[in-house]
């Protein structure tokens, strides 16, 4: 029989939570020192349990859980600092990270640089609030999608190209799963599968701009699908269709 | 001693209550079955018409076994202020407040992207159509006050931007009677954020 493990004020982000039994919430953690857990919070959604303030996505969180197994017990919550104000847009980008983490990451498998990346792109989203700032968006969420990648032990491989050369930003490239980037002969007609050297090179180094960001969008996103197993990403989908909005009938 | 096939098939259909676990389930059968024989009868009689009549209200989703709801089907309330909030307990809480004569409008639920819950489930489409017919003037937005209250909101938000309708969104902050010490930080700070002139 496993030992039952107790861990005290740990560093930890609520993913998703959804109503468990009468009173109680399933959460889904990550947390910085143990990774993604499964957290049952009992009692919570009984009337004025002040927990259930605290127990939101996008706040940071310090938790107290003991338990064995798959499940743990939440045994205490405090607040580190006040949660990250996202709205619109940004905060369905913010759901968008949660469900990659939550698909891709296998419970109880610690990942405490990815944990401060995504503490460092959720202040990045909170900054956004500001309409000025709002192009930055996908360069935050393409930089996040070469770390997941990188951290789940699937990176990107960006610094020379299959035949371990360096990447020149003035040609064009083809992505090709398990072989690498592929250099396009000169004459190689722009399309949607071509990569530009140049944008490579901006995400190798975390400096894409917004065109860069646009480029290797494709790349990113094809390379995340291929480890979703065939089932789309539901919040990628809503943002679409908000992005449409409701049509009329 | 293990009751009989009936008996138990009463004590597991009464197990689908919330809070009713196996005890209380055998307490509320044998209470029904000794005590209060007639309230038994009246209870399965109106279980079976409610479970076969009541539906949804054409204009605003609450549940109802009529084409309207009482609320919607009324000529005493405002027809220009629409208050959307997420389930039918929410219209109690609100009318119980006696502060509200608008009508309402219930999502039955919220925009839950990780749940594959979308703007459709909620009844936006409906939503939208009422926007356009131009009678509201106002939507109150009156969703939880929890991350995904707040995204359907917004999104609702957005709709009526779209169809030149005010939205407002109901304040939220320190509770009545409530002491500084003991209320949430997130509370305090919203509540602090959105502060207002003293009049």
């Amino acid at each position: 029989m496993r030992n039952t493990t107790r861990q005290q004020l740990q560093s930890a982000y609520i993913l998703h939570q959804r109503p468990y039994r009468d009173t109680s919430v399933l959460l889904e953690v990550f947390s910085q020192d143990h990774g993604r857990l499964g957290v049952v919070a009992k009692g919570v959604r009984r009337r004025r349990n002040p927990r259930q303030a605290l127990l939101q996505p996008f706040t940071p969180l310090l938790l107290s859980w003991s338990g064995r197994g798959e499940l743990m017990t939440l045994l205490d919550v405090e607040s580190q600092a006040s949660g990250y104000l996202l709205q619109g847009s940004v905060l369905m980008s913010g759901f968008y990270l949660n469900e990659l983490l939550l698909r891709l990451l296998q419970r109880q498998d610690p990942h405490s640089r990815l944990f401060l990346h995504y503490d460092r792109t959720l202040t990045w989203l909170a900054d956004m609030s500001d309409q000025a700032r709002r192009a930055e968006l996908p360069v935050a969420l393409r930089i996040f999608e070469k770390y997941l990648l990188e951290e789940i032990g699937y990176g990107l491989m960006l610094d020379c190209d299959a035949e371990g050369e360096v990447l020149n930003a003035d040609r064009l490239y083809r992505y090709q799963v398990g072989v690498g980037l592929v250099p396009l002969p000169d004459n190689g007609r722009a399309g949607v599968e071509v990569l530009h050297g140049a944008h490579l090179r901006a995400l190798a180094r975390d400096q894409l701009d917004e065109a860069s960001a646009r480029g290797v969008k494709r790349l990113l996103r094809a390379a995340i699908d291929q480890h979703l197993g065939g089932k789309p990403l539901q919040s990628r989908k809503m943002l679409l269709e908000m992005q449409r909005g409701v049509a009329p009938p | 001693m293990k009751e009989s096939p009936l008996i138990s098939e009463l004590i597991e259909a009464l197990r689908c209550l919330p809070s009713v676990g196996p005890k209380s389930a055998q307490r509320m059968a044998y209470h029904l079955l000794e005590r209060d024989r007639s309230g038994a009868r009246r209870l399965a009689s109106v279980l079976v018409e409610s479970a076969d009549r009541v539906g949804h209200c054409g204009s605003c989703r609450t549940l109802t076994e009529a084409e309207l709801c009482g609320i919607c089907a009324s000529s005493r309330r405002d027809r220009s202020t629409l208050c959307v909030v997420e389930m039918p307990t929410d219209v109690s809480a609100i009318e119980h407040s006696n502060v509200y004569s608008g009508l309402y409008f219930v999502l039955m639920g919220h925009l839950s992207p990780l749940d594959g819950i979308g703007p459709e489930q909620i009844g936006l489409d409906q939503l939208t159509a009422r926007l356009a017919e131009g009678e509201i003037s106002e939507v109150v937005l009156a969703t939880n006050s929890t991350v995904e209250g707040e995204a359907t909101a917004h999104y609702i938000a957005e709709l009526c931007r779209r169809h030149g309708v005010k939205a407002s969104r109901i304040a939220r902050g320190v509770p009545m009677g409530g002491e500084l010490e003991f209320v949430d930080g997130g509370t305090l700070s919203h509540a602090m954020a959105s502060r207002r002139p003293f009049q």
